[in-house]
């Protein structure tokens, strides 16, 4: 589950109070951009509140790429009950039925009687000034939504990586990776993008770099940047992304993220380590490919 | 990460340089940092001061001195990569300086600084030890000249005396007939080298008629690979002499290669390092 509050202020600002921890996915951006597109506001007019239990109690943090499809969903959960009251109320002050009015790009219009609308920041400053609401409505434009998605959402994709191999030396190069994922609409491309590029060097780097080795006292060696290798971008190429995009079954049609470069990466490159030596009889390397490794199953394969 | 606290001189001139060495206790040379300060900031090193030297324009420069290259202390390796009259007379010494960490190390980081810290793990002490190159050292007492051979004493030891600074290192014009080749193996770009051949050769009627070949990272200092050296010069063919690189060697074992390793891969490096020597233009 994951809850979502939309305030939306009298200034005409709108308030969101998630419980995803966003630590640099860009939920901040992201989150805004679905609000201000169901409330039809500014991007900059929209506040994310995240990541202090004094403001957000509720949520279940950020993993399992379950951020967008459960927290994201949550608000526009959140942000649909809002444009429900923010109807009722004009529905009230323009004496029409609430199935009279039509609500796009922020503003309430009457079917058939365009020059009669109401803006929802108009309307907020009316709701939290108590003024003109229906008999009995409590003032205040704020809604909560708590959801628990019914299912999964599925990403999908696939990674192809060429890489080469120095027989000799054991040296292994990443030349070339292609990546095309589905995860459904993407909020934001630049973001979808730099997850994807960010899990895939991950990947990378398990299948080629990182490792913590331990002595033979069980003292952990890699205790440095020097020792535990993280790849930089010299190590790596640029990388060719793709999308295909199949709607999720919720109602922003999304799929997590953060996981598919992780994911593929790493047996998309251990499996291009194996068969460049396929031909040598090698059939498995163990992660990451260190170069005595590649070397060492050489040799080992040699009849 | 965070070094134990020291003092800070910015030295004016050399001489301010070796009057600061001499007057403050445990003081070091400051000459781009990019070996120093991690060393600092991982607490192997903790010199109470640092006299800091890399703004000593006097003392970067790239010149003609007879049949030789003069290369001041504090010349960056980018500069020292860029320098024609290396390019033109001594081509390995600014090819492996463009080899040297990645382009952040050489934008600040200085060949005498990497010489001086005596690394065996660094690129251009193999060079220099392949080049038979002097280095000039001064201290309060004047200067005298140091073969690099007997520069690097050992790991980040060198026969420099208490108050002298390294000021100049001297490399060869290298002739018509002289190849040459660095080759290194690395993990990744900033990696110091897992292993690295350097090969100087005199190329003689297809073939290579002596060398001099030095190896990175395959004991306490660079080192001279003399048995293969030998072995040239008795007439061996390069596969022959490049088994011979590893004779009377004791790599060290760590995460990037173990001791094993190092051997067989010097071993494939002197090949190839010799064979691109040998077949240069």
């Amino acid at each position: 589950m994951h809850t979502a509050t939309i305030r939306c202020l009298p200034t005409g600002s709108v308030q969101v109070v998630t419980g995803t921890s966003p630590h640099g996915q860009g939920h901040e951006t992201a989150w805004a951009q679905i609000v201000a597109d169901q409330l039809g506001c500014d991007m900059d007019a929209v506040e994310v509140l995240h990541g202090d239990t004094s403001i957000s109690s509720i949520g279940m943090d950020t993993y399992g790429s379950r951020s967008l499809p459960v927290g994201g969903v949550a608000l526009y959960n959140a942000a649909a009950k809002v444009i429900d009251k923010a109807r009722q109320i004009v529905a009230h002050q323009l004496e029409v039925s609430p199935d009279d009015l039509d609500f796009a790009d922020g503003t309430f219009t009457v079917k058939g009687s365009p020059d009669k609308e109401a803006t929802l920041a108009s309307v907020a400053f009316g709701a939290w000034a108590a003024h003109d609401l229906p008999d009995g409505m409590e003032p205040g434009l704020e809604a909560t939504a708590v959801y628990d998605p019914p299912n999964f959402s599925w990403p999908a994709g696939a990674h192809a990586a060429v890489v080469e191999v120095d027989t000799e030396t054991g040296d292994t190069r990443l030349l070339r990776y292609v990546a095309v994922d589905d995860v459904g609409n993407p909020v934001n491309p630049m973001i979808v993008d730099g997850q994807v590029h960010g899990g895939i060097t991950q990947g990378v780097a398990a299948a080629l770099y990182e490792e913590g080795g331990y002595d033979e006292d069980a003292n952990l060696t890699t205790t440095t940047m020097t020792t535990y290798l993280v790849p930089s971008p010299a190590e790596v190429p640029s990388y060719e992304t793709d999308r295909t995009v199949t709607e999720a079954d919720n109602p922003l049609g999304v799929k997590g993220v953060g996981e598919t470069g992780t994911i593929a990466a790493a047996p998309a490159v251990i499996n291009a380590v194996v068969d460049a030596l396929a031909h040598l009889g090698v059939t498995d390397v163990q992660m990451p490919a260190t170069p005595e490794r590649v070397w060492n199953a050489i040799q080992e394969a040699r009849p | 990460m965070i070094p134990a606290s020291f003092d800070y001189e910015v030295a004016e001139s050399t001489e301010h340089a070796i009057q600061l060495l001499g007057e403050r206790e445990d003081a070091k040379l400051l000459a781009g940092g990019h070996s120093l300060l991690p060393a600092m900031k991982l607490r192997i090193a903790r010199p109470a001061c640092l006299v800091d030297i890399v703004g000593l324009t006097e003392l970067d420069y790239v010149r003609e001195d007879g049949d030789r290259i003069a290369i001041g202390a504090v010349t960056r390796h980018k500069d020292v990569r860029d320098a024609q009259l290396l390019q033109e007379h001594c081509p390995i010494v600014s090819f492996t300086a463009g080899q040297v960490g990645d382009p952040q190390v050489r934008h600040r980081g200085t060949i005498g600084g990497s010489i001086s810290h005596s690394d065996p793990a660094s690129d251009l002490p193999t060079v220099l030890f392949a080049l038979d190159a002097e280095l000039v050292v001064r201290g309060a007492g004047g200067e005298r000249t140091i073969p690099a051979l007997d520069f690097c004493t050992g790991v980040f030891e060198t026969a420099l005396q208490e108050g002298e600074m390294l000021v100049e290192i001297r490399v060869p014009k290298l002739g018509a007939s002289t190849g040459w080749s660095y080759v290194k193996m690395a993990r990744r770009a900033q990696d110091w080298a897992t292993v690295g051949v350097a090969a100087v050769v005199e190329r003689s009627n297809g073939g290579i008629s002596r060398a001099a070949i030095a190896l990175t990272n395959m004991g306490a200092t660079a080192v001279r690979a003399r048995a293969a050296e030998q072995a040239i010069v008795d007439g061996a063919g390069i596969d022959e002499a490049a088994a011979l690189v590893t004779e009377g060697r004791n790599p060290p074992s760590d995460h990037a290669a173990s001791a094993d390793f190092r051997k067989h891969l010097a071993t494939v490096l002197a090949r190839r390092a010799l064979e691109e020597a040998a077949s240069a233009e």
